[in-house]
């Protein structure tokens, strides 16, 4: 079973790398829905393990919480709030792709290199889940820093916020059921105050290039 | 009792939006503002002679000591005086036809819920809560910072929510290995408990417990304003309405700077020497002042300068709570009161003075002592207050926490703070104080006050501050040394 | 099994099945767009046509032009010998080459046709040798560390031996490591043999395409060797991939002649599945411009090393299969 949720753990990591090859927003967004699914299979899985073990239902509420909010309703609520943008795909970049890519991958090695240099922070054979998720975290914060339009950053932001609940599930077996909760209702109150800013950026700055946002200065 | 503190901000929200008139708005806020900080002082008293207030509904769910009611008293305060200040304040903007009756209720809801978010920070021991309360500051903020809705205010809010939350989401995997490092060693119902922690503080696995430290420190830090994450303090603080930034200033940056005191107590139990945690937090508090003063010195925007003190302040106090010992505990907790109060004052003065001259910038404003006699005036005095002049109490505690560095040795700290703070001095003076003399060519401009409530409230901060200089009642220092036998951890 | 019966199956196996992976992509694809297509057996018919009709031969073009059809040939046939299509019918010693000589076969005969493209003078065909080193000096680093991760884990660097290791430990497709691997073969898969979204093996026109473009000036009995070379290549990655990662022969409980032939058949079976898949990566996506594929290159070199960073993760292989 650990195996499975290393596999799972590793396909993760892998759509965070899919995210950063991509360059159209709706490409952004299907990304960050189908990371949220595989995020809700590792957590279906480990509420159905808890439940025939323990009898504790938080975890499965968790899931389905995930799939609600994360698949469903916060990559509609972006799509909406992009349809009136007529800014489509991302042309300029600091760094072309690939480079972003192989970055994104030394990354991984340097989270690898620092929590390798812990004693003792699990049990030692789930030291996998724990460098790739946060891997996940350092790669949801560079595509934030990569990117210049708003979208980017509110994608990275979330792509952030999975990979911590993903630490916190791999790491400790699900965190206390009211953390849980809350990390839900913040992350969607933020991303629903970022949808709303976006708009309002786009109507007095008529771009929603970050970069355009530069006059308080010093 | 301590539930009515909780309940009464949500109670005002929901009556906010049932009311139709502006006046019954100015009620509500007045009337809950007060109710809360007439709750505060009986909840010290209890506080000072049990100890603890605790109440063990939910689970031993609410939970204040010395630490808490300190910071929350601050809150309390602050909220009320805040609110007073507020009512004119926007009634002049109404009056020139900048606001409307729902942007009022608008403010005033935002308000409630942002005071109520601190509060439930403040009145929890399970870290995981006091977690989402702080990210939930940030979140009743944004709009409050982009209130006036022009340009500068969006590019301040969208700055002050992208930071804020991914600081606060990089506290959240600290939280998560404070949990790895207590795992085995807490009971399941004692997850995250503050109380729990520090008893097991020992037996917690070390470097995991390091590991959290860090990301803790970088992530609260980021909402406490310590550098290098401070980049989006001077935006916000400048370019939210006056009572507002009074808040953000005097109490957000409390409530982070306390989430991480919380951590370093834990912390430096847990290791049994404070090197590790003091190194971190004496380099972040350094760097804070530095960058502050160097940026003091060619600011052109009254406001952007007051938010650099803040930032400067802040780091003070991390450097006091860096040094971990009893007299720089004791020197930094004062400061965090002092501070809170003058920079709420110059906050609301600020206030005063963008209404009157309606620039924020310093080289267009002159003749500041004619136009407005007594805030202008607090303006003078507060700004003497915050540079660390007698006999006001910034300088108390500010030399409080330098005695402190130099009796333990580190004269080279002692000598670095002692220099900067001489360049803030001299930044502020010469930045700020040729606003006040000269009269202004303006003709239309007719001296006097225009929010004469928010007058009588910084003179009764400027009064405050001139006393607590030099003489502080000694409930409250049991208080302070109660709350730096707590973060000692004895 | 002696040498001789290894190489008569082996070669048997992949000449006859070659063309048959391309008539069910094609068959796939039509069926998708509920066309009926060509039949699935086409690439048979169109071989044979080809092989009897006379061959055209630029007289500005030089021996490489008339030698790179039967090096492409050969040097796709030499490669298939070392990846054998079933465990059961390898040699006792294990066959004397591994992945390595594999890569450099088939870069052997890549380089012919790269050079038979610029030989001719046309223009299309210079255009089409300039894209292919483009798009295989981006893919060759993804198949060395993919291939060698595998070693890594197998312990050899022996297709055959790698593959019965493989076959030892189970279910491989759960290891985080094999995951990877097997995504980053199906990428190289799509790169190395011209496939949506590297290439369009149906076009020809000249902004789109890449293989098709070196083969422009071939007819007659040189463009079926061509053809059939770059079919027998696909086939060869295939089989790769197939029977290193969803490996079958360990589920034979028995031995001898029956055997073989089901191990061939399921074999088979493994290879239209993938074909299908194959297909439907293919009727996905839209073919890539071309300075978008360094993206879909450094992925596919991510998806590889990150397979490694697994594998190293794990301890080196100590703690495997649990």
């Amino acid at each position: 079973m650990s195996g499975l949720f290393d596999t799972l753990s590793v396909i993760i990591l892998l759509t965070s790398f899919v995210l950063v090859a991509n360059k159209r927003i709706k490409s952004y967004i299907k990304t960050f829905r189908i990371q949220s699914a595989f995020i809700a299979l590792a957590a279906g899985i480990m509420g159905i393990q808890s439940i025939t073990s323990e009898g504790r239902i938080d975890v499965l509420v968790v899931c389905f919480v995930i799939v609600v909010l994360k698949v469903i309703y916060i990559p509609k609520l972006l799509n909406r709030t992009y349809s009136g943008v007529e800014y489509k795909v991302e042309k300029d970049f600091i760094l072309n792709i690939p480079i972003l890519v192989l970055i994104c991958c030394g990354l991984v090695v340097f989270t690898h290199f620092c929590i390798a240099s812990i004693d003792g922070i699990s049990q030692g054979y789930n030291d996998l889940q724990i460098i790739n998720s946060v891997s996940v975290v350092m790669i949801g914060l560079f595509f934030m820093i990569s990117r210049k339009k708003a979208i980017g950053q509110i994608i990275g932001f979330l792509v952030l916020e999975n990979g911590i609940f993903i630490t916190a599930m791999f790491a400790t077996d699900g965190m206390p059921f009211i953390v849980d909760m809350g990390i839900f209702i913040d992350m969607l109150t933020a991303v629903m105050i970022m949808g709303i800013m976006v708009y309002q950026i786009s109507d007095k700055f008529d771009t929603i290039n970050i970069d355009k946002l530069n006059k308080l200065k010093g | 009792m301590g539930f009515l503190l909780l309940v009464i901000p949500l109670i005002s929200v929901l009556l906010f939006f049932l009311v139709k008139k502006r006046l019954f708005l100015h009620v509500i806020s007045l009337t809950a503002s007060g109710l809360m900080m007439m709750i505060a002082l009986p909840l010290a008293g209890d506080v000072i002679a049990k100890g603890t207030v605790e109440y063990a509904h939910y689970g031993g769910f609410f939970y204040l000591d010395s630490l808490s009611i300190i910071v929350l008293d601050i809150v309390l305060l602050i909220g009320f005086f805040a609110a007073i200040y507020s009512v004119q304040y926007l009634e002049v903007d109404v009056r020139r036809g900048k606001l409307d009756f729902g942007k009022v209720r608008l403010y005033y809801i935002l308000m409630q819920l942002f005071l109520f978010t601190m509060i439930l920070a403040l009145t929890v021991k399970n870290m995981g809560i006091m977690w989402i309360a702080i990210e939930a500051t940030t979140l009743a903020s944004v709009f409050l910072v982009g209130f006036h809705n022009d340009r500068y205010a969006l590019e301040a809010a969208w700055k002050y929510v992208i930071i804020c939350s991914v600081g606060i989401a990089v506290a959240m995997l600290g939280i998560i290995f404070l949990h790895l490092s207590s795992i085995g060693v807490l009971e399941s119902r004692e997850l995250l408990q503050w109380t729990a922690l520090m008893e097991n503080a020992g037996r917690l696995n070390d470097s995991t417990a390091r590991l959290a430290f860090i990301f803790i420190l970088v992530g609260f830090g980021t909402k406490a304003g310590l550098a290098p994450m401070h980049t989006w303090l001077p935006d916000a603080h400048s370019q939210a309405p006056a009572p507002i930034s009074a808040l953000l200033s005097g109490v957000l940056l409390n409530s982070a700077m306390y989430g991480i005191i919380r951590m370093a107590a834990v912390v430096n139990k847990s290791l049994g020497s404070s090197i590790y945690t003091g190194r971190l937090l004496m380099a972040m508090g350094m760097l804070s002042i530095v960058i502050a003063a160097v940026f003091i010195l060619t600011q052109k925007d009254y406001k952007r300068l007051l938010a650099y003190s803040s930032i400067e302040h802040m780091g003070i106090i991390a450097v006091a709570i860096g040094f971990f010992t009893p007299l720089s505990l004791f020197g930094g907790l004062l400061h965090m009161i002092n501070h809170s109060l003058t920079k709420s004052m110059l906050f609301l003065c600020s206030g005063s003075l963008l209404q009157k001259f309606e620039t924020k910038q310093i080289p267009r404003i002159k003749g500041v002592l004619k136009m407005l006699p007594f805030s202008g005036t607090a303006f003078l005095f507060g700004l003497f207050a915050i540079a660390g002049m007698p006999p006001f109490s910034v300088f108390a505690s500010e030399l409080g926490i330098l005695m402190s560095v130099f009796n333990e040795g580190s004269y080279i700290i002692g000598a670095v703070l002692a220099i900067l703070f001489v360049i803030v001095f001299a930044g502020i003076a010469t930045a700020m104080f040729r606003i006040f003399y000269g009269s202004n060519e303006n003709k239309d401009l007719e001296p006097g006050e225009e929010n004469i409530p928010g007058t009588l409230i910084i003179m009764t901060l400027l009064v405050i501050i001139g006393i607590t200089g030099l003489w502080m009642p000694d409930p409250i220092i049991e208080l302070i040394h109660q709350a730096q036998s707590i973060i000692s951890g004895v | 099994m002696s040498y001789i019966i290894y190489i008569i199956i082996q070669i048997l196996t992949i000449v006859l099945t070659a063309p048959l992976v391309n008539g069910i992509i094609k068959k796939a694809k039509a069926l998708s767009q509920k066309r009926t297509g060509p039949p699935v057996f086409q690439m048979y018919y169109d071989l044979y046509k080809l092989i009897r009709k006379g061959t055209v031969v630029s007289d500005v073009s030089s021996w490489i032009y008339k030698a790179a059809p039967y090096v492409v040939f050969s040097t796709a046939l030499a490669a298939a010998l070392l990846v054998p299509v079933s465990t059961l019918v390898t040699p006792a010693n294990s066959i004397p080459g591994d992945f390595i000589l594999m890569v450099s076969v088939f870069a052997l005969g890549r380089f012919f046709m790269m050079a038979a493209g610029l030989d001719t003078g046309s223009t299309f065909g210079g255009m089409g040798s300039s894209r292919e080193a483009m798009i295989s000096s981006l893919a060759e680093p993804s198949i060395l560390v993919c291939l060698f991760t595998a070693g890594l884990i197998s312990g050899s660097t022996s297709l055959d031996r790698m593959m019965t290791f493989m076959q030892g430990t189970g279910t491989p497709l759960t290891h985080p490591a094999t995951v990877l691997l097997f995504l980053a073969l199906l990428s190289i898969i799509m790169m190395e043999t011209a496939r949506i979204p590297v290439d369009d093996p149906a076009t020809h026109l000249e902004l789109t395409m890449v293989h098709e473009a070196m083969l422009l000036e071939y007819s007659g009995r040189h463009l079926a060797l061509m053809e059939y070379g770059a079919a027998i290549k696909q086939l060869v990655f295939m089989t790769l991939l197939v029977n290193l990662l969803v490996p079958h022969d360990q589920i034979i409980g028995f031995a001898g002649a029956g055997a073989v032939v089901l191990s061939l058949l399921i074999y088979l079976l493994k290879v239209i599945l993938l074909a299908v898949l194959i297909a439907l990566v293919e009727i996905n996506t839209v073919k890539f411009r071309l300075f978008s594929i360094p993206n879909l290159a450094a992925l596919s070199f991510i998806l590889s090393f990150l397979a490694f960073l697994q594998y190293f993760l794990m301890g080196g292989g100590h703690v495997w299969f649990v």
